[in-house]
C-alpha cells in the first residue's frame, strides 16, 4: 500500500511533494503542480468546499495559477470512511466556538465540514434550485433583500453544476420554470420516501423524487450508489458527488495546487489596500503564500472570522468591512421535523436520507402567515443520531430510550429546510479566547424572529397532517433543529449595504473575493449547496471576463481606467 | 400475506389452470391431417423444409425461454419471491425450454401435444405475468409514473415468455401443416405471420431495453445499440412479411437475414457489456453475489438472439415456400 497509509491524514498533510491522493484508487496518487510560498500565484483560495473547490477548478481550467488551502485533511473515501457515526465525526468542524443568542445554534454535524471538499464530503446531496422570485424577494415578495443577480443567469449556472455533478433527478420537476433534464435518473424511493408521497397525495399537493448529487449509474471510476445509507457520515463508495471527487480532481488536472491541513489565520493587506497573500499554518509552522488575489471560501462562520481576524490599523473593523456588515445577517435554516410510527417496517436508513421532497410551500404564496418558504423531505436518521434525537428532543434516557429505539425500524419522519430571514443582530463576532492556532475564536449569536417561528409552526402543523394522512401513529414534533449557514458577507448592488458585488468581489479591496454561502442575501427554503456552486461557476466566468479586459489587478475598472497588466489567463 | 397477494396468487393459479387444461385437451381434428403419409403430394416444396423451419422456431423459443428462466430467477430472487406466483415463470420457462429442446431434436412432421400445451401455458404465463407486473407498478404510490416504470416490476419482461410461447406454438402449426399447400397459422401464411410476430417482439424488447437504458441515463454510448438496431430489424421483417408472395426475385431477403444475424450477435455481445456493467458497481465481480443483482441483468440481452433466430426461421420458410 501507499506510504501515507501509516500516517494519519488528520496529522500529516497528504498533498505535498508534487502529488495528491487519487480518491478513486486505493493508495493511488495523482500528480499535482506545486508552487513555492514566494511565488506569487494568481489566486489563493481559502477553503475547498462547494464555493472554494468549485472556484479552484474553474479558475485553474481557465488558466490561472491557483493554490487552494483547506484546514482539514485530504481524505481517501474508499479507505478512510467507516460505517461508524462516531468515527465519522472527524468530518465536522469541531474547533472551539462560542454559540449564544436566544436560539443558540448547535454547531458541528449539519452546518460545517473540515476536510478537503468541505461539508460536501458529508452533505445530504440535496441539490435544489432557488425559486426564481427569491433572487428578488424584497421587490417581488416583500421580505429580505434582493440579490444583484438575475435568476435567468443563475438558471444556466445551475445547469452547469447539475451536469458537473451528474445530479440524479426526476424526469419532470413539478415546480418553477422549465429546467433541463437532470443528467441521471432519480433513485428508487425507499419506504420513508413513499410515506412522504402518500401524505402529499392525501393532502392534494405535489411531490417528487429529490434531485440528489449521488450517482444512479456509473460515472468514470465512481460507482453508482449502493444505498448504504451512510451519506451524511461520508460516502465510502464515491457515489456521492462531493467537491472532493468532482471539482478537486478536475482542479488538480488543470494545474491547481491543493494544500490540506493548512489553516489560514490572516490575510495580508498592503498600504494600497490590496491584499498580497495569506498567512497559513501547516506542518507545525506559519507560512506566507503570495498571491495577486485572495478568495475567502470558509463558509459563513470561518469567512467573517478570517476577515475580522485580518484587521489592520487601516482596516480596524476587519477587511472588506466598510459597510459594517461582515459577520452580520447570519442565516441558518429551520430544520424542524415531525416523526411517527408506521405499522409496516420502514427502515428509513436504507438509501440516501431524503429521497422524496415537496417544495409546495416554497412555491405557494397563499395560505401562509409568514414570509419565505420551506421544503420538506423524507428522513433516514442513522441509529446514533436517532438516539440523540430522542434523548434531546424528548428527554428519553435509560430504559425508556432503549424501549423507544426498538421502534427504530418503524419510524418515518418529515423534515423541513425552512427559510429564516436575515437579521443584522444574528452575527459572527470574535471572542477573546484563542484556538489551537492562537487565533481568536468566533462567537456565533442567533435568535429567531417572529416570522421564523410562524414558518416553523406552519410547517409542523402541515407535516403533522401529512404524516397522519400517510397512516403514522404516535406522532410527535421535533421543534428545535437547524441546518446550513449563510449570510455574513452578503452580496449586493450598493457598497453601503453589502460586502461584495454580484461577482463576489469585495467593495473595499478589489483583489479580495468571497465565494461561499456567506454571500447569500437570503437563503430560501432549499439546501444551499447547488446555489453556492452555481455562484462559484459564475464568479469564475466573471473573473475570466474581467481578466481579459484587464480589470483584475489593482483598482476596479470603474474607479480608474488605467491599463493593468492582466493575469496569466489572458497570456 | 396480504389479501392483495392472495388474490394475485389465485389469479395466477387460475390462469395457469386454464393453460394446463388447454394442454390436455384432445385434438382429434388435427390428427386427421397428421397421419396419412400416403396422400397425394400437392404442388409445393418438400415438407422437410417446413419441419426444418419448425425446429428452428423451437430453438428460438427455447433460447427465449433460457433468457426468461435466468432473468426471472435472478430478478424474482432479488424480489425475495415475495409473492408465490413469482415462481411461475421459473417453472414454466424451464418446461418451455425442455419442450423446445425436444422440438428442436424432433424431425417428425406433426405437432406434439405436450409441446403444444406447454407453449400455450408459456403464452398464458406471459399474459398473466404482464397483468401482475402492471398491477405491481400501478399499486405503488405515484401509480403509472417513471419512478414505478423504472423500479417497479418491468412491464415488458413477461412478454419474453409470451413470445417464447407464441413462437413455439407457431412452430407446432408449421409442422402440422407441413404437408399442406402452404404452412399456415390460424389460416394465415405461417412464415409471414411469424415474421410479423417476431418484428413486434423485437419492437417490444427494444422498448424494454430503451426504458431501462434510459433509467441508466445511457451513460455508456453502447447502450443506444439495442434501441437502434432492433427497430431497423423489425422494419425489415415487417417489410418481408408484406412482400408479394409471387415476387420470386425478392424471396431471399439477404439484407433482412444479415440484419437478423447482426441482432443475434448483438444479443450475445450484450451479455458481455452487461458483465462489464456489473463490474462497475462497488466491489466489481469480487462482490458478484450483490452486483449481479444490482447491475444490468446478464440474461436479458439474449432475448434479442432468440427473436433474431425466430426471424431467420421465418425468412428461411419464406424462401422455400413462396406463399408461406
Amino acid at each position: 500500500m501507499s506510504d501515507d497509509m501509516s500516517g494519519d491524514p488528520q496529522v500529516t498533510p497528504r498533498a505535498s511533494g508534487g502529488r495528491a491522493p487519487d480518491v478513486f484508487r486505493p493508495g493511488g496518487w495523482v500528480p499535482m503542480r506545486s508552487y513555492r510560498d514566494d511565488e506569487t500565484v494568481d489566486f489563493v483560495i481559502v477553503g475547498t468546499g462547494a464555493g472554494g473547490g468549485t472556484l479552484a477548478c474553474k479558475l485553474a481550467e481557465y488558466g490561472f495559477s491557483v493554490v487552494a488551502l483547506d484546514a482539514g485533511p485530504y481524505f481517501r473515501p474508499l479507505e478512510d470512511f467507516a460505517s461508524d457515526e462516531s468515527e465519522q465525526t472527524k468530518l465536522y468542524w469541531t474547533d472551539d466556538r462560542i454559540s449564544d443568542g436566544a436560539n443558540p445554534l448547535q454547531l458541528g454535524s449539519n452546518n460545517s465540514g473540515k476536510a478537503v471538499g468541505g461539508s460536501t464530503v458529508h452533505f445530504a446531496m440535496v441539490s435544489l434550485r432557488f425559486r426564481p422570485e427569491w433572487f428578488k424577494s424584497r421587490t417581488l415578495l416583500g421580505y429580505g433583500a434582493d440579490w444583484p443577480i438575475d435568476w435567468r443567469e443563475m438558471w444556466s449556472y445551475y445547469t452547469e453544476v447539475e451536469q458537473a455533478l451528474k445530479i440524479s433527478g426526476p424526469i419532470t420537476y413539478p415546480w418553477g420554470p422549465k429546467r433541463p433534464r437532470y443528467p441521471y435518473r432519480a433513485h428508487p424511493l425507499n419506504a420513508a420516501a413513499r410515506v412522504l408521497a402518500r401524505g402529499c397525495e392525501a393532502l392534494g399537493i405535489s411531490w417528487t423524487e429529490t434531485p440528489l448529487a449521488t450517482l444512479s449509474a456509473p460515472r468514470g471510476l465512481a460507482h453508482p450508489c449502493v444505498y448504504r445509507g451512510f451519506c451524511v457520515a461520508g460516502c465510502s463508495t464515491n457515489a456521492k458527488q462531493s467537491a472532493l471527487v468532482t471539482w478537486i480532481p478536475r482542479a488538480l488536472a488543470a494545474g491547481a495546487e491543493i494544500r490540506d491541513l493548512a489553516m489560514v489565520g490572516r490575510i495580508e493587506v498592503d498600504d494600497r489596500d490590496l491584499v498580497t497573500g495569506v498567512h497559513y499554518h501547516r506542518n507545525g509552522g506559519w507560512h506566507f503564500q503570495r498571491a495577486r488575489n485572495v478568495v475567502v471560501a470558509g463558509y459563513a462562520i470561518e469567512t467573517p472570522r478570517l476577515l475580522l481576524n485580518s484587521a489592520t490599523g487601516r482596516h480596524r473593523d476587519g477587511l472588506a468591512n466598510s459597510s459594517g456588515l461582515v459577520g452580520r445577517n447570519l442565516m441558518t435554516q429551520s430544520n424542524q421535523a415531525v416523526w411517527g410510527l408506521m405499522d409496516d417496517e420502514i427502515r428509513s436508513y436504507k438509501g440516501p436520507p431524503s429521497l422524496a421532497i415537496t417544495e409546495h410551500w416554497n412555491y405557494a404564496d397563499k395560505g401562509k402567515d409568514f414570509f419565505g418558504g420551506y421544503a420538506y423531505m423524507s428522513q433516514g436518521p442513522l441509529p446514533q443520531l436517532w438516539a440523540n434525537t430522542l434523548a434531546q428532543a424528548r428527554g428519553l434516557w435509560g430504559a425508556r430510550l432503549v424501549e423507544e429505539m426498538t421502534n427504530y425500524n418503524h419510524v418515518a419522519g418529515l423534515k423541513i429546510v425552512g427559510e429564516m430571514l436575515p437579521q443584522e443582530r444574528n452575527r459572527v463576532t470574535l471572542a477573546d479566547e484563542v484556538d489551537q492556532y492562537g487565533l481568536r475564536i468566533p462567537r456565533v449569536t442567533y435568535s429567531w424572529c417572529d416570522n421564523d417561528r410562524r414558518l416553523i409552526d406552519h410547517s409542523l402543523a402541515f407535516m403533522t397532517r401529512a404524516l397522519q394522512a400517510a397512516g403514522a401513529k404516535d406522532i410527535w414534533t421535533q421543534d428545535d433543529d437547524t441546518c446550513h449557514l449563510n449570510g455574513t458577507a452578503r452580496m449586493g448592488d450598493d457598497p453601503r449595504s453589502s460586502v461584495v458585488d454580484a461577482d463576489c468581489r469585495s467593495w473595499d479591496i478589489p483583489n479580495l473575493w468571497i465565494c461561499d454561502g456567506s454571500v447569500f442575501p437570503t437563503v430560501g427554503g432549499v439546501n444551499p449547496s447547488l446555489t453556492i456552486q452555481a455562484i462559484a461557476c459564475r464568479t469564475a466566468d466573471r473573473i475570466r471576463a474581467m481578466a481579459r479586459r484587464g480589470e483584475l489587478t489593482g483598482q476596479r475598472a470603474e474607479r480608474t481606467r488605467r491599463a493593468v497588466h492582466a493575469t496569466s489567463a489572458s497570456a | 400475506m396480504s389479501n392483495d397477494t392472495d388474490w394475485l396468487v389465485g389469479a395466477g393459479l387460475a390462469l395457469s389452470a386454464i393453460a394446463a387444461t388447454a394442454m390436455l385437451q384432445p385434438r382429434g381434428q388435427t390428427k386427421v391431417t397428421q397421419v396419412p403419409a400416403s396422400l397425394p403430394r400437392r404442388a409445393g416444396p418438400h415438407p422437410r423444409a417446413s419441419v426444418r423451419a419448425a425446429r428452428r422456431l423451437n430453438r428460438a423459443a427455447g433460447l427465449l425461454a433460457v433468457s426468461v428462466l435466468a432473468d426471472s430467477s435472478v430478478e424474482h430472487y432479488r424480489g425475495s419471491f415475495k409473492n408465490k406466483a413469482m415462481y411461475t415463470p421459473l417453472a414454466v420457462s424451464a418446461l418451455t425450454l425442455a419442450m423446445s429442446a425436444h422440438g428442436t431434436a424432433d424431425r417428425r412432421p406433426w405437432a406434439h401435444r405436450l409441446r403444444d400445451g406447454s407453449y400455450l401455458l408459456a403464452a398464458a404465463t406471459g399474459l398473466a405475468g404482464t397483468g401482475f407486473h402492471v398491477y405491481n407498478v400501478t399499486k405503488k404510490v405515484g401509480g403509472f409514473s417513471w419512478q414505478n416504470l423504472f423500479y417497479g416490476a418491468p412491464l415488458g419482461a413477461p412478454m419474453a415468455i409470451l413470445l417464447s410461447g407464441l413462437l413455439g406454438f407457431c412452430s407446432e402449426r408449421v409442422r402440422d401443416t407441413s404437408r399442406a399447400q402452404r404452412p399456415h397459422v390460424f389460416g394465415l401464411p405461417a412464415a409471414r405471420t411469424i415474421a410479423a410476430v417476431t418484428a413486434a417482439g423485437l419492437l417490444g424488447t427494444s422498448g424494454e431495453a430503451g426504458l431501462l437504458h434510459f433509467r441508466g441515463a445511457f451513460h455508456n454510448p453502447f447502450m443506444a445499440v439495442p434501441v437502434t438496431l432492433p427497430p431497423i430489424g423489425a422494419a425489415l421483417l415487417f417489410n418481408a412479411a408484406a412482400r408479394d408472395p409471387d415476387d420470386d426475385q425478392n424471396r431471399a431477403h439477404p439484407l433482412t437475414r444479415a440484419w437478423m444475424w447482426l441482432l443475434a450477435a448483438m444479443g450475445f455481445v450484450g451479455v458481455g457489456f452487461h458483465a462489464y456493467g456489473v463490474s462497475r458497481n462497488m466491489g466489481g465481480w469480487r462482490n458478484w453475489s450483490q452486483n449481479i443483482l444490482a447491475g444490468p441483468p446478464l440474461p436479458a440481452p439474449p432475448s434479442f438472439t432468440g427473436l433474431a433466430l425466430a426471424g431467420l426461421a421465418a425468412l428461411g420458410l419464406m424462401r422455400e415456400h413462396p406463399d408461406a
